[in-house]
């Protein structure tokens, strides 16, 4: 009699749905897999560090010695440069200007010279003769003083424009000097990385970033950053490797070179200047050969620096 | 003769549905109620399972997964340097206002993905793919954000369409399905790197370092062992759901709340369906007096009444807990109020119907052993 009533089935029916609905609500998604495999230190025991693809001799950052407007870029980004090659003209309108004028006053000076030098010549002939006539007391006293002192004054004129003459060459040199500061020259071999102005920009004494960037890409190093309290975990002379960012399937070998022996507030985890943070790092450097993929000076990689077993602060459990 | 205990029970219509009804009525409220509570303290721990990891590198302070205290860039390389961590990558969360075209505005709960790796991303993906969040100014949002970020209902957001978050443009690259929130947030996953550009600058940005035991290490080792090397707080999975869910018992007004309903539910249940059933047995005194007089031992009336007891206990128990399916289902198609139903919850009401029953049960047996037979006689 109780298999007639409707309660009983739908008693039943609940009882079932309960079971169902538990089992469907203990399904979880499994936990997802990372999309790429985490770079993960070949060591034991390791210090990792952040690090930052530098050119071997560190790069350079072409500055400019006066501001001014950019009339010339020389070269491109990617440019092979030799040390002296011109890379950027500066305006030169204004200074090449003073240049002509500089040189058209030497050049009125020495016309000036010339006149004085033949009035000088006039002067001393005449002096010569009324000499004679004054030995053969044809000629005053008087008169000979006179030829003499106007000779010496017309002596002391051509020295003194002489002189002039100098002064207003050594202006010339200046101008050209001048001049010559227009012209930014490589300082040393290298390849220009990074260029940040066109032609026709102000060129600033202090500007936000570099006009350009000049390193050498064939030789690269790694500066990596380790955190301050890491700092007493690492050891001289320990292998290392290290991880492009987006390629954690490849590592490549690095080579210590030294250890930075000043402690910087961290500057390269985002690239950003303004960084927020400002942790001491202790920089790290190391050397390593271009592997057949593709490096470019400024990428980021996480570097894992073994360190001996002695000094990691506990063992395993 | 347990045949005849039946007819007794279910012979008389309203006194059945009476009984029937207040025990359904006690386990509904009891396993429904219980099931809210439980939806809304699975809320708290949403983040965990929304992105997943074994171990949750924090601040020391931090007790729960919602309130992260963020630390340096550089405790990730700290993390990473300690023995029996295979890797460990940033996590960055944070709430933040996103803007729409028509100028409203919502909050988001932003969470930023190691760019390389993405660990830590939604586990169940509908559209789109993880991987395109490293193009630049991307967004993959959950379902959430496609119903409060559309314009309209009749435009729900798509893939390729964009929106403003903190005055920077993100375009929708995916949708993904995520765990409600507890503040009703939608979550919006984009990559480290962008998050660092969408949130609004502040000294530290890192929130959370998601860590891997390496080979041979557990979990909990490695917590510890990163407790020990970098001073910072390692839970593994289970331990931080657990202190997240120990801070809400120690620091909110809810499991109070809930608790006192729950009670209520199982003192109302246990006072209708006593009362009910002790004046059935009242009113069916004569025939069990008659049963007594004809025979039956007080032993074999027990047992009867034992039956009917139970009958209508586990007939109003199925009916509460599918009523609570019932509502469970409705409320898990829309997302809200909360619902969780563990194994344990069933089985724990089950439990306290049949209490309530042989409570029932126990009053009218002390009234049969107490009766003389010859009270059939008296009229």
């Amino acid at each position: 009699m109780l298999f007639k009533k409707v309660s009983f089935y739908l008693a039943i029916g609940g009882i079932l749905g309960t079971v169902w609905l538990v089992q469907e609500l203990r399904k979880t998604p499994p936990r997802p897999e990372p999309a790429q495999q985490p770079a993960r230190s070949p060591y034991s025991n390791a210090v990792a560090a952040t690090g930052i693809i530098e050119a071997a001799r560190e790069n350079v950052k072409i500055g400019a010695p006066k501001g001014g407007l950019i009339q010339k870029i020389c070269v491109q980004i990617g440019s092979q440069v030799k040390a002296g090659e011109p890379m950027l003209k500066l305006d030169e309108r204004e200074t090449w200007a003073q240049l002509q004028t500089m040189s058209a006053q030497v050049e009125a000076m020495r016309a000036s010279l010339q006149s004085e030098k033949v009035l000088a010549a006039d002067a001393a002939d005449q002096f010569k003769r009324t000499d004679n006539l004054e030995k053969q007391n044809v000629a005053s006293v008087d008169e000979r003083t006179r030829k003499h002192f106007s000779l010496q004054s017309m002596e002391a004129r051509v020295a003194k424009i002489e002189a002039d003459i100098k002064a207003a060459e050594a202006q010339v040199g200046l101008a050209q000097t001048n001049l010559e500061i227009l012209t930014i020259r490589a300082p040393r071999d290298g390849t220009v990385l990074q260029l940040n102005v066109r032609e026709g920009e102000y060129a600033g004494l202090t500007p936000t970033e570099p006009l350009m960037i000049l390193g050498d890409t064939e030789h690269l190093q790694i500066r990596a950053d380790v955190d301050e309290q890491n700092a007493p975990l690492v050891v001289a002379n320990q292998p290392a490797v290290a991880f492009l960012k987006g390629d954690t399937q490849n590592p490549i070998p690095l080579r210590f070179v030294r250890i930075e022996p000043f402690v910087v507030p961290k500057r390269s985890l985002t690239g950003d200047s303004a960084e927020r943070v400002d942790p001491r790092v202790l920089q790290i450097i190391f050397e390593l050969d271009r592997p057949t993929t593709p490096l470019y000076v400024g990428q980021q990689m996480d570097v894992f620096i073994q360190r001996p077993a002695s000094a990691a602060v506990a063992k395993n459990p | 003769m347990y045949r005849l205990a039946l007819r007794m029970l279910l012979g008389d219509r309203a006194k059945y549905v009476m009984l029937v009804g207040g025990l359904t009525f006690a386990s509904l409220l009891m396993t429904q109620q219980c099931a809210v509570f439980f939806g809304l303290l699975s809320w708290t721990t949403s983040h965990m399972r929304n992105m997943r990891a074994s171990i949750w590198v924090v601040d020391p302070k931090v007790e729960q997964i919602n309130e992260v205290k963020p630390m340096r860039d550089t405790d990730v390389n700290r993390v990473r340097t300690v023995t029996g961590v295979a890797y460990a990558v940033p996590l960055y969360t944070g709430i933040i206002q996103a803007r729409i075209a028509d100028g409203s505005f919502k909050p988001i709960e932003m969470v930023g993905l190691d760019a390389t790796t993405l660990v830590g991303r939604p586990p169940r993906i509908l559209s789109g793919r993880l991987e395109d969040l490293r193009l630049p100014n991307t967004v993959m949002i959950d379902e959430l954000a496609v119903q409060r970020l559309s314009l309209n209902k009749n435009r729900p957001l798509r893939i390729g369409d964009t929106f403003e978050i903190n005055d920077r443009e993100a375009r929708v690259i995916g949708i993904c399905r995520t765990d409600r929130h507890f503040f009703g947030y939608p979550y919006v996953f984009t990559t480290y790197d962008e998050a660092m550009q969408f949130a609004p600058r502040t000294r530290k940005m890192l929130s959370i370092v998601l860590a891997e035991p390496a080979p041979g290490w557990s979990a909990a080792q490695t917590a510890r062992q990163i407790e020990k090397e970098t001073q910072l707080k390692a839970y593994t999975e289970a331990e931080f759901e657990r202190s997240t869910i120990k801070w809400f018992f120690l620091n909110t007004g809810i499991p109070a709340s809930f608790g006192t309903t729950i009670l209520l539910g199982f003192i109302v249940g246990m006072a209708i369906s006593g009362q009910t059933f002790y004046s059935f047995v009242l009113e069916n005194l004569k025939h069990l007096g008659a049963l007594k007089a004809m025979g039956a031992s007080n032993g074999l009336l027990a047992r009867m009444l034992l039956l009917q007891a139970m009958t209508v206990g586990m007939i109003g128990y199925g009916l509460g807990v599918g009523l609570t399916v019932l509502f469970g289902i409705a409320v898990l198609k829309k997302g809200q109020p909360p619902f969780l139903m563990p194994y344990q919850l069933p089985l724990f009401t089950l439990v306290v119907i049949l209490l309530i029953c042989a409570f029932a049960a126990l009053l009218g047996i002390r009234k049969i052993y107490k009766l003389e037979p010859a009270v059939v006689f008296r009229g």
